[in-house]
C-alpha cells in the first residue's frame, strides 16, 4: 500500500488552500467574510512561486492518480507564470474586498472565485492529463459566475455565449486529451507531448480548439469582448490577466512547434494580433476596448508559442498579465478617486502601464518585447515590431476612454490605488529585475539609439494614426455577436409531435394484444399473488441453504 | 467456500417482502423497521462478503431444480459490484420511500413488491448459471409491474401495461436464446464458458441477437426503450430504483454477462457482433439525449437521459477492450448514483413544491438549496464534468473505444456530453438564476427525502474524486477486468 501523498506538500497546499477558502461563504456568518478572504487565497501560490516552485507531489488515490508540480509540465518558466497569476488574483481580490458591496450574490461570487483560482493554478502545475483537464474545467466553467455576477441582461447574454463556448471547448479538449493519452499509452504530460510531436493531428486540432477558445484566439474569441464588460471590475482583471493565460499554458504544454497545427495557430495568432487591436478602436466601452487589446496581445503570445519561442511567450505573458490586470483594475480605481488630483494621478499611473504594454522604453514592456524579438524568427520579429503601431492605437484609445469615465468616489481609494501601484510597478519593473538576474542578457542595449528608434517608431506612427483616425471616423461601432438562444435547441424541427410516443404503444397490434390481457383487474389485488411468488423463491432459497 | 452467505443475503430482502405482504396498512412502524432492518443487515453481510472476495474467495450454493436445470448462486467480483450497488441504494431508497409514502394507502403492497424487486435484482446479480439468471430476471419483470401500476390511475396502468408489452416478449426472446444455446451445449455456468463449437456461426449470431433482445428490453436499448419513459408515471421511489438499480441495470448487467461470460469477448469479436452492438448502443446514447432535449416534464427528461446513459454500459461491454469494459462497469455504479440522485430530487420537487414541469423549477434553488445542490451535482455528473463520477466513465470509455479500434466512440462521447449539457444546464440555470413565480411554494423540511439525495450526491462526487483508490467503483471494475476478463492486462 503506497502512501497517501508522495512528495512535497507545497504544490498541494497551493491548490487546497483556495478551495478551502472557497467554502467560507457556506459558514453561518460567511457572507460578510467571503469577500475579505479573497486576497488571501493566492498567498500560498505566491510563496510557492517566490521559492522557485519547488517539488512535485503525487496523490495516487485522488482522481486518476494526481501528479502536480511546476517541473512536470515541461513549460519554460512555470514558476514565473504561477507567481504572476497569484499576484493578479491577489490584487484583484484585494480590490474586490475593498470595492464590492456585499449582497445576496457575493457568497456565490467568492466561492466560485476561489474555485476558478484553484483551476487556474492547477493548469500551470498539472503533471498528468486528467489533473490538467479537471483544472482546466474548473477555470473555464467556474469563471462563468464571474461573468454573470451582475445578473443584468447584458451579463446574462455574455454568460450564455461564454458557457456555450466553454462547454464546446471542454468537449473538444476532452476528446483531444483522450486521443493523445491513447497515442502516448500514458496520461503523463511529458509522454503525451512526445506522442503529439510525432503527429496525431486530430488530437492536436481538438486541443488547439479547446485552448484557443480560452486564450481568445481568433475566430474563437467572441466571448471575450462580451464577458469583460459584463463582469465586475476585479472579475475582468482576473479574466484578462490570468484566466486567458490558461489557454496559452495549454498551447505551451501540448502544442509542438513545427506541426501543421502550430502553423495554423501562428497565422490565427497574428490575425488576432492586428485585427483585434483595430476592431477594439470601434468600441465605446472601456472594458470592451481593453478586451480587444487582450485578444490582440494574446495573438502575439500564441504566435510566439507556436514558433517554439516558449520562454519568450511566458515572459510576455508575465508582463501582459500584470499590466492588463492592472489596467482593468484601473477602470475601478480611476472612478473611485475622490478628487481631480487623485484622478489625474491614477490616470498617469494607468498611462505608464499602458505605455509598458505598448513597449515604450525604458518600461519593462519594452525590454520584454526586445527579448521576444530576439527569440523569434526574423519574420515574426518584424511582425512584433509592427504590432507596436496597432497596440499604441488601441491603448491611446483606452486611456482616452478611461479619462472620460464617470467618477464614483469611494473612501477606500488610497488602499485601492496601492494595489494598483503594486501590480503596475511589478509590470514595469519585474522584467528588468529578471533580466539583471540572468547572466548573458544585457538590458543596456535597449538604450542604444538604434534600438530606441526601432521601439519608438511604431509607437509614433500609432499616435499619428490615432489623431488622423479620430478626425476621419466616428469611433463607435456597436457590435455584438448574436448566438441562438439555448432554448431554441429544445425542439428540433425533425421531431415533432409525430414522434412523441414512438414504439409499440401506438401500434394497433400491441393494443389489440393488450385488450385481451385480463391482467389489470386481477393484478390490482396482487399482494396475494405477489406473496405467493415471493414464498416460492423463499422456499427455493431455503432449500439452497440446506443443500 | 460457503453457500450460506449468498443465500442469507438474498433472504434479507426476501423475508421482509413476504412478511410485509401480510402486514396491515396501519402497522407502519413494524413495516418500516422490517424493511430498514433488512436493508441494514444486507449491507453488513455484503461488507463481510466484500472483504472475503477481495481476498480471492468465492461463495456459491447450488440447487438442482430438475435434471439439467441447476440453480446456482455464485458470488464473484462482478456480482458483488452489482449487489453492493443495489444494497446501498436499496437502503437509501427505503428511507426515501418511507418518508415519501408516509401514511399513504397500499403501503404494504408497495413495500412488499419493492423488497421483492430488490431480492430479484440481488438474485440476478448472484446467479451463476443462465437458468438461475433467467428465473430472477423474470421475477424482476413481474415484481416491477405492481410498482409501476402503484398509483392505479390511468397513466400508471397504461405505463404498466406498456411495460409488460415490452418485457414479456423480451423474456420470451431470452428464454428462446437460453433453450437454443443449452440444447447444444448443456447447462451454461458463468464460471466455465460453454463450448460453442457445436453451433454454426450463423446460429450463434442468432442466439446472440436473441439474448440482446432479451436483455435489451430491460436495458432500454433502441428501439426497445419505449416503456421506460412511460414508466415514469410511477411514484418517485420506484422511478429512482427502476432507473438506477433494478430494471435497466439488470438489462445492462445481463448484457455484460452474455458478452463476457456466455460468449466471451473473443467469440463475440470473431462472430462480428460486438461492433454492431456498440453502434446500436451509441445510437441509443444519442437518440436518448436528443429525445431528452424535447421533454418538458422533469421526470420524462430524466427518463430519456437514462435510456442514453445506460447504453454507456452496453457500449463498454460491446467494445470488448479492457479500458472500455472498465469504463462500462464503473458506469454501472456511477450512473446508478447520479441518476438516483436526480430522481430523488425530482420526487422532492414534486412532493414538496408541486413541480413536475421544467418551467416550475424557476427560482427553486433559493427555497430548496439542498435539493437543488444535489440536483446540480447529479446533472453535472451526467454531463461528465470532472471530477464527478460521469467523467471517470467517459474517460475510460473513450480510451477503450480507441483501444478497440473504434475512434468514432470518442465522437459519440463528445456529442453525448454536449447534448447532456444542452438538456441539463438550462435546468440548473432555471433553478438558480431565474426569478421564482409569484405563487411559488414549497420547502424541503423533509429530512427523510433530502438526506438520501445528499448522500448519493456526495457519493457521486466521492467516487469520481477518489476514482483511483482501490475501493472505488473504478478500482473494483479494474479488479474484475484484470482478474476475470482480461487477465494480465495492466491498465
Amino acid at each position: 500500500m503506497s502512501a497517501l501523498v508522495q512528495g512535497s506538500l507545497w504544490p498541494l497546499l497551493v491548490l487546497v488552500w483556495p478551495l478551502l477558502l472557497g467554502l467560507v461563504p457556506l459558514l453561518p456568518a460567511g457572507g460578510r467574510l467571503a469577500l475579505r478572504v479573497l486576497p488571501l487565497a493566492p498567498l500560498p501560490a505566491l510563496g510557492f512561486a517566490l521559492a522557485g516552485a519547488p517539488g512535485t507531489v503525487r496523490v495516487p488515490d485522488l482522481l486518476l492518480d494526481v501528479q502536480l508540480g511546476a517541473g512536470l509540465t515541461g513549460m519554460p518558466g512555470g514558476a514565473l507564470l504561477i507567481g504572476m497569476v497569484a499576484m493578479v488574483w491577489a490584487v484583484a481580490g484585494w480590490q474586490a474586498a475593498l470595492s464590492m458591496a456585499p449582497g445576496p450574490q457575493t457568497g456565490i461570487l467568492a466561492g466560485f472565485w476561489c474555485l476558478t483560482l484553484a483551476g487556474n493554478l492547477g493548469v500551470l502545475m498539472a503533471g498528468d492529463a486528467v489533473t490538467f483537464y479537471v483544472a482546466f474545467a474548473a477555470v473555464s466553467l467556474a469563471a462563468w459566475f464571474l461573468v454573470v455576477h451582475d445578473r443584468t441582461a447584458a451579463a446574462l447574454h455574455a454568460g450564455r455565449v461564454y458557457i456555450i463556448l466553454a462547454v464546446l471547448g471542454e468537449a473538444a479538449l476532452l476528446a483531444g486529451l483522450i486521443l493523445a493519452a491513447q497515442a502516448a499509452g500514458s496520461t503523463g504530460i511529458g509522454a503525451m507531448r512526445a506522442a503529439l510531436t510525432e503527429g496525431a493531428t486530430p488530437a492536436l486540432a481538438l486541443m488547439v480548439a479547446g485552448f484557443g477558445i480560452k486564450a481568445g484566439m481568433m475566430p474563437l474569441h467572441v466571448w471575450l469582448p462580451l464577458a469583460h464588460p459584463a463582469a465586475p471590475v476585479p472579475g475582468s482583471a482576473v479574466l484578462s490577466g490570468a484566466i486567458v493565460k490558461a489557454g496559452l499554458a495549454g498551447m505551451l504544454v501540448f502544442l509542438p512547434p513545427g506541426t501543421a497545427m502550430a502553423a495554423l495557430v501562428l497565422v490565427l495568432g497574428l490575425t488576432g494580433a492586428y485585427g483585434a487591436a483595430l476592431w477594439g478602436l470601434a468600441q465605446g466601452n472601456i472594458k470592451a476596448a481593453l478586451a480587444w487589446s487582450t485578444i490582440s496581445q494574446m495573438g502575439l503570445m500564441l504566435a510566439l508559442a507556436a514558433t517554439g519561442a516558449g520562454a519568450a511567450a511566458v515572459a510576455w505573458a508575465l508582463h501582459h498579465g500584470l499590466a492588463k490586470g492592472a489596467l482593468f483594475l484601473a477602470v475601478g480605481v480611476v472612478a473611485a478617486a475622490r478628487s481631480p488630483r487623485q484622478r489625474l494621478a491614477t490616470l498617469a499611473l494607468a498611462g505608464a502601464i499602458a505605455a509598458s504594454v505598448a513597449g515604450l522604453p525604458p518600461t519593462g514592456g519594452a525590454l520584454m518585447k526586445a527579448a521576444a524579438k530576439g527569440a523569434a524568427s526574423p519574420g515574426l520579429a518584424l511582425a512584433i515590431t509592427a504590432s507596436g503601431t496597432t497596440t499604441a492605437l488601441i491603448l491611446v484609445w483606452v486611456i482616452t476612454l478611461l479619462a472620460r469615465g464617470k467618477a464614483a468616489p469611494e473612501p477606500s481609494w488610497p488602499l485601492m490605488v496601492a494595489g494598483l501601484a503594486l501590480l503596475g510597478g511589478l509590470a514595469l519593473g519585474l522584467p528588468w529585475a529578471l533580466a539583471s538576474a540572468r547572466p548573458g542578457l544585457d538590458p543596456g542595449y535597449l538604450l542604444t539609439p538604434a534600438a530606441l528608434a526601432e521601439a519608438l517608431l511604431p509607437l509614433a506612427v500609432g499616435l499619428v494614426l490615432f489623431v488622423l483616425l479620430r478626425r476621419l471616423l466616428p469611433l463607435s461601432l456597436p457590435w455584438q455577436p448574436r448566438l441562438p438562444r439555448l432554448t431554441a435547441l429544445r425542439r428540433p424541427p425533425l421531431a415533432g409531435r409525430r414522434l412523441r410516443r414512438p414504439g409499440l404503444s401506438r401500434s394497433s397490434l400491441s393494443r389489440s394484444c393488450l385488450r385481451y390481457l385480463p391482467a389489470d383487474g386481477f393484478l390490482r389485488h396482487w399482494p396475494a399473488a405477489g406473496s405467493l411468488m415471493a414464498l416460492t423463491v423463499l422456499v427455493m432459497v431455503a432449500l439452497l441453504m440446506h443443500a | 467456500m460457503s453457500g450460506a452467505l449468498p443465500a442469507l443475503i438474498l433472504m434479507t430482502s426476501l423475508a421482509p417482502a413476504v412478511i410485509t405482504f401480510f402486514l396491515a396498512q396501519e402497522s407502519h412502524r413494524l413495516r418500516n423497521m422490517l424493511n430498514l432492518g433488512g436493508a441494514v443487515l444486507k449491507l453488513v453481510l455484503i461488507v463481510a462478503m466484500l472483504l472475503s472476495v477481495a481476498g480471492g474467495a468465492t461463495h456459491e450454493a447450488t440447487l438442482p431444480l430438475a435434471p439439467g436445470l441447476v440453480m446456482l448462486l455464485r458470488v464473484d467480483a462482478l456480482a458483488l459490484l452489482f449487489v453492493s450497488l443495489s444494497a446501498v441504494l436499496w437502503l437509501l431508497t427505503t428511507i426515501y420511500a418511507i418518508a415519501y409514502f408516509g401514511t399513504k394507502a397500499e403501503a404494504s403492497r408497495f413495500f412488499g413488491f419493492f423488497s421483492l424487486c430488490v431480492a430479484a435484482t440481488t438474485g440476478l446479480a448472484m446467479s451463476g448459471s443462465l437458468i438461475s439468471f433467467f428465473l430472477f430476471f423474470e421475477l424482476l419483470t413481474l415484481a416491477t409491474w405492481p410498482l409501476v401500476a402503484h398509483k392505479q390511475d390511468k397513466p400508471s396502468l397504461r405505463a404498466a401495461r406498456q411495460y409488460l408489452a415490452y418485457a414479456l416478449p423480451g423474456s420470451a426472446a431470452l428464454l428462446w436464446a437460453i433453450i437454443w444455446l443449452e440444447s447444444a451445449t448443456g447447462p451454461v455456468l458463468f464460471t466455465d464458458p460453454p463450448d460453442l463449437s457445436a453451433l454454426e456461426p450463423a446460429s450463434l449470431r442468432a442466439i446472440f441477437a436473441l439474448f440482446i433482445i432479451g436483455v435489451g428490453v430491460k436495458a432500454a436499448l433502441l428501439p426497445l426503450h419505449g416503456w421506460l419513459p412511460a414508466a415514469m408515471a410511477a411514484p418517485a421511489p420506484v422511478s429512482a430504483l427502476l432507473h438506477a438499480v433494478a430494471v435497466v441495470k439488470a438489462g445492462a448487467f445481463g448484457a455484460v454477462r452474455v458478452i463476457h461470460d456466455v460468449f466471451g469477448a473473443e467469440t463475440v469479436a470473431a462472430l462480428g457482433v460486438g461492433m454492431p452492438l456498440a453502434v446500436l448502443a451509441s445510437a441509443t446514447i444519442l437518440w436518448g439525449s436528443i429525445r431528452a432535449l424535447q421533454q418538458d416534464e422533469i421526470k420524462k427528461r430524466l427518463a430519456f437521459s437514462t435510456v442514453s446513459q445506460v447504453s454507456y454500459i452496453v457500449l463498454g461491454a460491446a467494445l470488448g477492450s479492457p479500458a472500455a469494459m472498465i469504463g462500462g462497469l464503473a458506469h454501472l455504479v456511477h450512473q446508478g448514483l447520479m441518476k438516483i440522485t436526480l430522481f430523488f430530487c425530482a420526487g422532492i420537487y414534486d412532493e414538496r413544491a408541486g413541480v413536475r414541469r421544467i418551467d416550475g423549477l424557476n427560482g427553486l434553488g433559493a427555497r430548496m438549496p439542498w435539493t437543488s445542490a444535489c440536483f446540480s451535482l447529479g446533472s453535472m455528473g451526467m454531463i461528465g464534468l470532472p471530477p464527478l463520477a460521469g467523467f471517470v466513465s467517459k474517460w475510460h470509455l473513450g480510451l477503450g473505444g480507441l483501444q478497440a479500434g473504434a475512434p468514432w466512440v470518442v465522437a459519440v462521447l463528445v456529442a453525448s456530453t454536449l447534448l447532456n449539457a444542452a438538456y441539463f444546464l438550462p435546468l440548473l440555470y432555471r433553478l438558480w438564476f431565474l426569478p421564482a413565480a409569484t405563487d411559488a411554494r414549497g420547502n424541503e423540511a423533509a429530512p427523510g427525502l433530502v438526506v438520501p439525495a445528499v448522500v448519493t450526491a456526495v457519493a457521486s462526487l466521492g467516487v469520481g474524486l477518489l476514482a483511483a483508490s482501490a475501493v472505488s467503483p473504478l478500482g473494483w471494475a479494474r479488479l474484475i477486468v484484470e482478474r476475470g476478463y482480461f487477465p494480465g492486462v495492466g491498465t
